[in-house]
């Protein structure tokens, strides 16, 4: 019973920290016949200059709370602000710092992580964090306890049966945790500090709620949760007691507020409606600047890309891949589409992720010879799945972007029909129908050019949509994960590219900023490049 | 928001049953077809005194023609609506451009007159379904009355007691996407309410001498209703199927906005302004002019429908 | 009249069955198959097989019906694919939002219709009546979602006067009670909280009222002419009473009659119209929620929302006929069809 559970939380938070105020008072000597307020403090503000509240809006409800049970960023957004990891990610980069380990070791085969805990750290629900903690939270999504809704698991810790992956996870003591691994990984530490699947959560809380925390987050960060409305709102409140007084919560209440139109949000923050917005485009910028909020820009590690269906009849070869993409006008399409706030992309990573890649060339854009050489094929019709909503590595949406690319191949002589569905039910059918080219993106978790690359190795249909399947490739992939960083690795990822580059299983598009627009009151969050938002630094005037 | 709600609304509506209301039995029951010219006749007079239903007469005759012109002759068009140019996106309204260009750069006006195409054609053929699904369960109803009565008023009942556009998203939500989905979907929710006024029609004709007669000398039961009942609820059913096609023409925007409607690059107003939507800001005229097309086309068939049920209705003329 | 009461009950009872069908046949005859939809990324045939064979699928047509029937009259509609919470709990926690905005909208819709009606009516051809009978086309022929956007450009875009979407501000939301957010925070006396939900339902409101009120006009208007020229009309006015008092205790109290029915009829009509009301405002509604499931083919929460308006659809259509009947002593009802 999700709304009891919520009712429940919701009174207790009003018991444990309803203000005094005097309204509050009124009302609680009403709650016999009426109801309180999801918080006793309402809006106003504290004594000290600052609000009491910050509002993020976000397109859509997470799919839930428990970082081993959900795949999206709208999740990993609100997470980030309730749990913790063992590394962490510098503010700006995927370089790890420590988190809630201290310190760790690496032997020198790479199989054996030993990591220091630090001392004295609870969880919201008053459970002690401990190497126990760890274990279990990390344990529950190795093969064997691992189910089918845990979509991160296999991606994070790997599958030991398959020769990858976490092996054993050991509690030496109360503060000393031993991983133990199948094969040695160079992204592994990296993984460590993923907003999914790594997240430590307490024990106790998922044993109460049964098996996962979707509904009943509770984890070690600056913010505890404190009421999910369904399609409306999420409402965080500081945690008094979190231990890192470096990153202690400056604003006492977060709400994350779920508005599904673009220019809804863009209304929203114009309005005061909300401090925050992200996932916008280029086209609401002005709107956002000249009602005289700001805009926030940073480069994304995202890629925006159509695939080819690899295995289809129509481009189960390079030569029709080429002849398609040739028809495509990228750099027009993603300046009108995207304008300053795209870049066309020339490689699969982002440049700035990864500069060796600057070397890497894709097909050009020949309308003539697109034209000539699919009619040559016999190429004149394709079918093509989108998907409807916004992603952060493609602000207009899927079906946009198929479109604008329906109407180059209109100019050769190709008809495309496209089948738009949302991202949910697309991301099913990526897996279950029988298309020749569909859209899809990434957005980079860890930093490591693997977690880019090996996209196209996958065997799992709904990361590698192209259905790409050379041993060449996997080859190289393999090898790439066992190499520690360093020139020899870079080559090997500069190979995948021109390979990628070469083969066609996708047309590049563009890799996207991470746009969000924000009320010049609010000042010091984070965007991290991997899409979240950090927002227990963040602070607004009154 | 649908026809059906139209349905229940309307003034003469509540003389449907006519238990109800029986100070409201249609006066156009006139019992002998000789005397259907001169009936037809007197409605023509009555009609053309209301200067507002003339008016959108020959408005929807310019969209008709609009719809058929741009069907057959494109080029008669500014540009070609399905020609995509992403350096020109959204262009405000201008000379060269009348209602401005959209994301892909595609003329907003040319968009609208072709979009004409799809509602006139969804607004015919969904009330056409209706109709004739709906005047053969209703005279069946009607005519036979008994066990078949119950049985098929009944199962009208169900169909009503379910919300039009609700009913329509359902269907659609389980055939899939389309235009020709939604045909079927709108059409196959608005059967009850012409089942409704046939039947009640029906009722109060059947039991007239002349009818009776006709039994007598030997009629079929479908000669019967073909020859003798039918003609006489007419008036009545072009009312309803011309509020109908404004319903169905609203029906069919709502689903297109909802992104259940047509297959890009197809233009549909509904889902025109539905992809406005998110440009409200940067670029309005995306959505304000297919909205306006909606209305306008819509506010036609209404007009159209009351000037009709004005002329038909001498009580209603009074006022 | 009880034989009659009786009669009505017992045919909505089988209307109510026929809801079932209708939309059991919708959902499970001809729609795809859920398998794909709910197990998602790693199904393989056979845990597709295991799923359908654990979830009835494939039992004989008719005794699905029948599960799915049990479980409706029990209160269980099944679980959400996509949420995995019970469709009754999904429906129930969004149920309150939507009758909230319904019965603003019908207020708004039945004040304004009547008003305007009643005074177009007794002012015959004057500019009222004119403008009046503008606004009623109008208001039917406009789609309700694009006068819905119209409303948050003007208003919330440009005027900054109200918000542009949701139900209250988060922080002021009220917890427990009635889920009526304008009835609890009036309760517990939160002003703040009763002015800052009422500034949010405004606009969808007015919106998704507007249909309905343009019906409401005409049918007053129509209705209040038939009275005002009827015969006992006019004997009171050739008694000599003042015209006020004739429209006043006359003509309006029996021309209120059928009025009565449409605005009972709209409430249930306006279920619909908050489909889209809804989506365009961010009103987080069974409205809302349904065309979000239908677009990821989450086909028991629909089924059971189209279900749930089905009944009150019917409900609201025996208690009008029954109040109708009540009022009206005209109506025969031994000649009741059926």
């Amino acid at each position: 019973m999700e709304s009891n559970k919520n009712v429940m939380s919701r009174r207790k938070f009003v018991e444990l920290f309803g203000a005094a105020a005097s309204a509050t008072a009124l009302s609680s000597l009403m709650t016999g016949c009426g109801s309180t307020r999801a918080s006793g403090s309402g809006t106003g503000s504290s004594a000290s200059g600052t609000a009491d509240t910050i509002t993020f809006a976000q397109g859509s409800d997470p799919r839930g709370l428990d970082p081993a049970y959900v795949d999206d960023g709208e999740s990993a957004k609100i997470m980030a602000n309730i749990y913790e990891t063992l590394l962490k990610y510098d503010k700006s980069s995927c370089d790890v710092k420590p988190g809630l380990a201290k310190s760790y070791e690496v032997s020198d085969d790479g199989l054996t992580y030993t990591l220091h805990l630090q001392e004295g750290v609870k969880f919201h629900d008053g459970t002690d964090f401990d190497a126990d903690a760890v274990k279990k939270s990390i344990e529950r999504q190795l093969e064997g306890n691992r189910n089918d809704d845990m979509p991160y698991a296999s991606f994070v810790f790997g599958t030991a049966s398959e020769g990858n992956g976490v092996s054993t996870v050991e509690a030496i003591d109360s503060t000393t945790v031993k991983i133990t691994l199948v094969a040695a990984s160079t992204p592994f530490l990296k993984n460590l500090a993923m907003s999914l699947a790594s997240p430590i959560v307490s024990p106790t809380a998922v044993e109460k709620a049964g098996g996962n925390v979707n509904e009943s987050p509770c984890g070690t960060g600056p913010y505890t949760f404190v009421s999910w409305t369904k399609s409306q709102n999420i409402v965080l409140k500081a945690n008094d007691s979190y231990w890192d007084s470096d990153n202690a919560p400056k604003t006492p209440n977060i709400i994350f507020k779920f508005i599904s139109e673009n220019a809804s949000r863009v209304t929203a923050l114009n309005n005061g409606e909300a401090d925050i917005i992200d996932g916008i485009d280029d086209s609401v910028v002005d709107t956002i600047t000249s009602a005289g909020n700001s805009l926030y820009d940073e480069d994304g590690m995202n890629i925006n890309y159509m695939a080819f269906n690899t295995q289809s009849d129509t481009f189960k070869t390079p030569e029709a891949r080429k002849a398609f993409a040739k028809a495509v006008d990228v750099d027009e399409m993603v300046k009108s589409l995207y304008g300053d706030y795209a870049g066309v992309a020339s490689s699969i990573m982002p440049l700035w992720m990864a500069p060796y890649d600057k070397d890497v060339t894709q097909t050009s854009f020949d309308k003539d010879a697109a034209k000539s050489e699919l009619a040559a094929l016999g190429i004149t019709s394709v079918k093509c799945i989108t998907y409807s909503n916004a992603r952060p590595y493609n602000t207009k949406g899927g079906q946009a972007l198929a479109e604008a690319v329906q109407g180059y191949l209109k100019d050769v002589g190709v008809d495309v029909s496209i089948d738009t569905y949302d991202w949910t039910t697309y991301k099913t059918k990526v897996q279950t129908e029988a298309y020749d080219i569909c859209f899809y993106g990434w957005v980079g978790d860890n930093g490591d050019p693997d977690n880019f690359m090996n996209l196209l190795s996958d065997s799992n249909v709904s990361m590698n949509v192209a259905r790409f399947d050379d041993a060449d490739y996997k080859a190289l992939i393999a090898q790439g994960v066992a190499t520690p960083d360093g020139d020899a690795r870079d080559d090997i990822y500069l190979q995948c590219e021109k390979m990628a580059a070469d083969k066609q299983p996708w047309l590049l598009i563009s890799h996207s900023k991470n746009l969000a627009g924000y009320s010049p009151k609010v000042k010091d969050f984070v965007i991290h490049p991997t899409g979240v938002v950090w927002l227990w630094g963040a602070t607004k005037e009154a | 928001m649908a026809a059906d709600s139209i349905a229940m609304q309307s003034p003469q509506d509540l003389g449907e049953d006519p238990q109800t209301d029986p100070s409201q039995t249609p006066p156009e029951v006139a019992p002998a077809d000789e005397k259907a010219d001169s009936l037809w006749r007197d409605f023509w007079y009555a009609f053309r005194g209301n200067k507002m239903a003339v008016v959108s007469l020959v408005l929807i005759g310019v969209l008709v023609v609009v719809a058929i012109v741009t069907a057959l002759f494109p080029s008669v068009l500014p540009y070609d609506p399905y020609q995509q140019d992403l350096s020109a996106s959204f262009q405000e309204p201008s000379l060269a451009h009348l209602c401005g260009t959209d994301q892909q750069g595609r003329d907003i006006f040319s968009r609208i007159l072709v979009g004409t195409q799809v509602s006139l054609t969804v607004g015919l053929l969904a009330v056409s379904i209706s109709l004739v699904v709906g005047v053969t369960l209703g005279a069946i109803a009607g005519y036979k009355g008994g066990v078949v009565d119950t049985i098929i008023m009944r199962c009208m009942d169900m169909m009503l007691a379910i919300p039009s556009i609700l009913l329509a998203i359902a269907f659609m939500a389980a055939l899939g996407k389309g235009i020709d989905k939604a045909v079927v979907a709108i059409g196959l929710v608005s059967i009850p309410e012409y089942a409704r006024i046939v039947r009640s029609q029906i009722l109060s004709v059947k039991e007239n001498d002349y009818v009776a007669a006709a039994r007598v000398i030997g009629d079929s039961d479908a000669a019967i209703i073909f020859r003798h009942v039918l003609p006489n609820v007419l008036p009545s059913i072009i009312v309803r199927a011309t509020l109908g096609i404004s319903g169905a023409i609203l029906d069919c925007a709502a689903l297109g906005f909802l992104g259940l409607g047509v297959q890009p690059p197809q233009a549909e107003w509904g889902d025109m302004l539905g992809r406005g939507r998110n440009f409200i800001f940067s670029a309005p005229y995306t959505m304000i002019f297919p909205g306006l097309a909606i209305t306008i086309t819509v506010l036609a068939f209404n007009l159209l429908g009351d000037g009709l049920r004005d002329a038909v209705d001498p009580k209603s003329r009074r006022r | 009249m009880a034989k009659y009461v009786v009669k009505r009950i017992l045919q909505s009872i089988l209307v109510l069955l026929g809801v079932s069908i209708i939309v059991f046949l919708i959902m499970r005859v001809f729609s795809s198959d859920p398998a794909p939809v709910v197990l998602g990324e790693h199904a393989t045939t056979e845990a597709m097989e295991a799923w359908r064979e654990s979830n009835g699928l494939n039992d004989p047509i008719i005794v699905q019906y029948f599960n799915f029937l049990g479980g409706a009259l029990t209160g269980d509609l099944g679980t959400s694919y996509y949420t995995h919470t019970a469709v009754t709990q999904e429906i129930m926690s969004r149920f309150p939002a939507t009758i909230e905005l319904a019965l603003v909208a019908i207020i708004i819709a039945a004040v304004l219709g009547v008003v305007l009606g009643v005074v177009s009516a007794v002012h015959k051809g004057s500019f009222v009546d004119g403008f009046s009978m503008i606004l009623a086309l109008v208001g039917v022929s406009m789609p309700i979602f694009w006068l819905g956007i119209l409303l948050i450009i003007l208003f919330a875009g440009v005027l900054h006067v109200l918000p542009s979407g949701g139900r209250i501000d988060p922080l002021l939301q009220p917890v427990g009670g009635t889920g009526f957010y304008l009835l609890d925070t009036l309760l517990s006396g939160d002003f703040e909280a009763f002015g800052n939900a009422l500034q949010h339902i405004i606009l969808p409101a007015v919106a998704l009222s507007m249909y309905s009120m343009a019906i409401i006009t005409r049918m007053t208007r129509s209705s209040m002419l038939d009275t005002l020229n009827e015969d006992y009309v006019r004997t009171a006015r050739a008694k000599g009473l003042p015209e006020g008092r004739v429209t006043k205790h006359h003509a309006l109290r029996n021309a209120m009659l059928p009025v009565t029915t449409v605005i009972g009829l709209q409430l249930g009509s306006l279920l619909g119209g908050a489909m889209l009301t809804e989506t365009v405002f961010a009103w987080p509604g069974i409205g809302k929620y349904t065309v979000e499931c239908i677009l990821k083919s989450d086909f028991p929460v629909v089924q059971g929302v189209v279900l749930l308006i089905g009944v009150i659809f019917v409900i609201i259509n025996l208690v009008v006929d029954i109040i109708y009947a009540y009022l009206d002593p005209r109506i025969k009802y031994s000649k009741e069809e059926g």
